[in-house]
């Protein structure tokens, strides 16, 4: 798999590459600012871009923009961003450009290599990567009476696995279910919490996302 | 001078008594003799009037023009009455039609003596160039014997004027020169309307009368050519156009006479304004001066000394106003230490006096008034003060958070990066050291993690980038009491407006887990005629007070700092209600 790198401090640009490259990911180019970045997805099509969310000039969101702007522009190039942010509101933000090929991960992941190169691989192989502990808040907020509490125990599971953007087929596998048992787990979870039946195949990670924060 | 003007009064006088005294002998009806005694009598009236006038404003052409006009009307008459002698009919001639440009003059240039627009001075120049004309028609010309020696007029003693050359039938182009006289005296009434509606408001109001004067002495006259040719209508035998020309011709004086008599009440005034300002609170000494004066446009400025400049009676700074056609300064005080300045009608000015007199009298309140102005200076000042020290804070905080995330999280995570390293290459086998490796990278972890929340709590990046609803929300999601929030506007506004509602919004949720026991909070963002609404409202055990903690009360010095009020009703065991508006603009 062929990863571009974008962060603006060397170090951690190194460091991550180094990372992948244990992890037997092929860091293909490494970018210091946006404009870099942009540069050379169309130059190297890469499988999978990893942007930082703070980078110059400004150091706000401009790793999000050029992720929107790769989202857009090369729908096949899958974005990883890192952030070190635990904010919904980003991940939501990348969501809505539609729901395959990205991630938001919490920065301080690329001190786990396997969790890192686990989520560049499945943002490379079309799929949905939401960091788990943005997630675990969502899910362990208080809530005064909340539809959550009817759920069960395995359903919560499910509900937390699928906010974090795994297919039914990665959620039987952590949970030793076939695929077919988290399908009808899924079909619960969305008729207990009156999510649209719609939003199951399509959306279904902003759908729950944007459930679990009201 | 006032030799002089007793003089010409005196000689007036003299002139209307000799003329009254001369026309007893004369074969005339007696109505005829009565009548000329009123006019004579009506014109002395004027005459009068008009040296005084000349007399209370010497420096102004007004008063001249006005003792020239009864003046320049007697005169003429000598040629009737001393019929006899060269030297009155000659001045009789020379002055012929005289009265009608000084008066033109007089009415136009009233009040301030000069003509202010060029096509009056045209109008005037004209008029008199007229007059002259015609008196020297006569003075030239005028003889009452035809040259065959008949005589047109039976007057075998008339004196012939000084100046007679030779003989011409002066009557027939005078008729001319009478019916020039129409469109002239209708060009006036134009030029009087004219200066009606250009003039200032104040200006209006002191014009108004005497233009209705004029109109009617105009207006009378035009009516007589109109009506009776161009010679007019002899009002020695016709009683009704007497009065109606005497009472408008005596108008004129009288009005200006009463306008004068104002001014002098203006001293009155003045003394009504002292008493007043007794009474007078601070902050309403414009308004007692605007009554005085007689000007409700009447503005004040006040003269700070500490700043070198001038500011209204809140205190708020003042451009140092200059003088224009529409609005005329007076600095009241001396030059170099001025107490105040006023921006009045430029009318004004030609009241100077009152204008000093009312502003020496006002003096001592405008000194009180100054004080007030500086103290609501300074409290404007010691608001945007504030407001800039909060906004300092806002971005020393948001200048933290950067250098926090941008700076120690980075070498943090280069750290554990190399710590990886460091574990991957030392192998399987070492002593426990990779255990111990493994823990530091763990300690690095849980420091990551509270690098990220204190920097999240010293300024959230969410704010400045996507918006109060944003991070009000990202908020609700931390909070360990349950929290609905209700974002009506969710627009972006201004940084400081932003991060006041925030941190209001944050702290109080803070005080609701720490102390209120609340079980559930609702937070509600609204806009309402201007202001950010922001309602934070618990369930909890209620007894909240601003002194109860440090945190509320940093908060409303913040809310304050931006001109917003800042509520808290927390009676023990119906909750707390925190209830804030800060201006954000429409």
């Amino acid at each position: 798999m062929r990863v571009v790198i974008a962060d603006d401090s060397v170090l951690l640009r190194e460091g991550v590459a180094r990372v992948l490259a244990d992890e037997d990911l092929e860091v293909v180019a490494k970018a210091a600012s946006p404009d870099e970045l942009l540069g050379l997805v169309e130059a190297e099509a890469p499988d999978v871009a990893v942007v930082d969310i703070r980078m110059p000039p400004t150091h706000t969101d401009e790793g999000l923009v050029a992720a929107e702007t790769i989202r857009r522009r090369w729908p096949s190039v899958g974005v990883l961003v890192l952030s070190q942010y635990t904010e919904t509101e980003y991940a939501l933000r990348l969501l809505e450009g539609g729901e395959e090929r990205c991630g938001y991960l919490l920065k301080d992941r690329v001190l786990d290599a396997g969790q890192l190169a686990d989520a560049v691989r499945r943002v490379g192989d079309g799929g949905v990567v939401v960091d788990p502990d943005l997630v675990t808040r969502l899910v362990g907020r208080p809530r005064s009476t909340s539809p959550l509490d009817e759920l069960t125990a395995r359903e919560r599971e499910v509900l937390a696995l699928m906010a974090e953007g795994l297919t039914d087929r990665g959620i039987g596998q952590r949970l030793f279910v076939t695929p077919k048992t988290v399908e009808t787990h899924i079909r619960h979870i969305f008729f207990k919490l009156r999510l649209p039946e719609t939003a199951v195949d399509n959306k279904r990670v902003h759908a729950v996302l944007t459930y679990l924060r009201t | 001078m006032r030799v002089v003007r007793l003089l010409v009064w005196a000689g007036g006088g003299a002139l209307c008594a000799g003329m009254a005294l001369a026309l007893q002998p004369v074969d005339q009806p007696a109505i005829v003799k009565h009548r000329a005694i009123i006019g004579l009598t009506l014109l002395f009236v004027g005459l009068t009037i008009g040296v005084i006038v000349w007399d209370r404003r010497p420096d102004n052409r007004i008063g001249i023009l006005l003792t020239a006009w009864p003046l320049v009307s007697i005169v003429p008459d000598l040629r009737w009455i001393f019929w006899n002698h060269a030297l009155p009919v000659t001045l009789g001639f020379a002055t012929i039609e005289l009265f009608a440009p000084v008066f033109v003059h007089l009415i136009l240039a009233y009040p301030t003596g000069r003509l202010q627009t060029r096509l009056d001075r045209l109008f005037v120049a004209f008029a008199y160039a007229f007059a002259a004309a015609y008196g020297l028609l006569f003075l030239l010309f005028f003889d009452t014997r035809y040259p065959d020696g008949r005589y047109w007029l039976e007057c075998g003693d008339c004196a012939l004027p000084i100046t007679h050359i030779a003989w011409y039938d002066v009557h027939r182009i005078s008729h001319v020169f009478d019916w020039l006289a129409l469109p002239l005296a209708l060009t006036f009434l134009a030029l009087l309307a004219r200066k009606l509606v250009h003039a200032s408001p104040g200006g209006r109001r002191i014009v108004l009368p005497l233009s209705a004067a004029a109109f009617l002495v105009a207006g009378q006259f035009v009516a007589q050519i109109v009506l009776y040719g161009s010679s007019g209508v002899n009002t020695m035998t016709n009683t009704k156009w007497f009065w109606i020309t005497s009472v408008a011709g005596l108008l004129v004086p009288v009005v200006l006479g009463v306008g004068l008599l104002r001014a002098r009440s203006g001293r009155s005034a003045v003394a009504d304004l002292v008493v007043e300002l007794e009474r007078t609170p601070p902050g309403r000494v414009r308004e007692a001066l605007a009554r005085t004066l007689g000007d409700p446009s009447l503005e004040l400025a006040l003269w700070l000394p500490e700043r070198s400049s001038y500011v209204d009676s809140h205190g708020r700074p003042l451009e140092f106003p200059s003088s224009s056609a529409e609005r005329a300064v007076t600095v009241l005080g001396p030059p170099e230490a001025p107490v105040a300045a006023l921006l009045h009608d430029p009318v004004l000015l030609e009241r100077r006096g009152l204008l000093e007199a009312a502003g020496a009298a006002a003096r001592l309140a405008l000194e009180n008034e100054r004080l007030q102005a500086e103290l609501r200076a300074q409290l404007a000042e010691l608001r945007a003060s504030r407001t800039r020290i909060v906004q300092a804070g806002d971005e020393e905080r948001k200048r933290l958070e950067r250098n926090l995330h941008d700076g120690a999280q980075q070498r943090l995570l280069s750290l554990g990066l190399a710590l990886q390293i460091a574990r991957s290459q030392l192998g399987a086998d070492a002593n426990g050291t990779s255990e111990l490796l493994g823990e530091a990278e763990d300690e690095l972890r849980a420091a990551l993690d509270e690098l990220r929340e204190l920097a999240r709590g010293i300024h959230p990046a969410i704010l400045s980038d996507q918006g109060l609803g944003a991070a009000l929300r990202s908020l609700g999601e931390r909070s360990s009491v349950p929290v609905t929030i209700v974002v009506d506007a969710d627009e972006r506004l201004a940084e400081s407006v932003e991060a006041a509602a925030y941190f209001l919004v944050s702290e109080s949720l803070a005080n609701c887990v720490k102390y209120a026991q609340a079980s559930k909070v609702r937070v509600s963002i609204t806009r309402q005629d201007g202001n950010l609404v922001v309602e934070v409202d618990d369930n909890g055990i209620g007894g909240a007070t601003l002194e109860h903690g440090s945190g509320l009360r940093g908060l409303t010095d913040r809310v304050q700092a931006l001109d917003g009020r800042f509520e808290i009703e927390s009676t023990p065991g119906d909750g707390t209600h925190i209830h804030a508006e800060i201006p954000c603009g429409s």
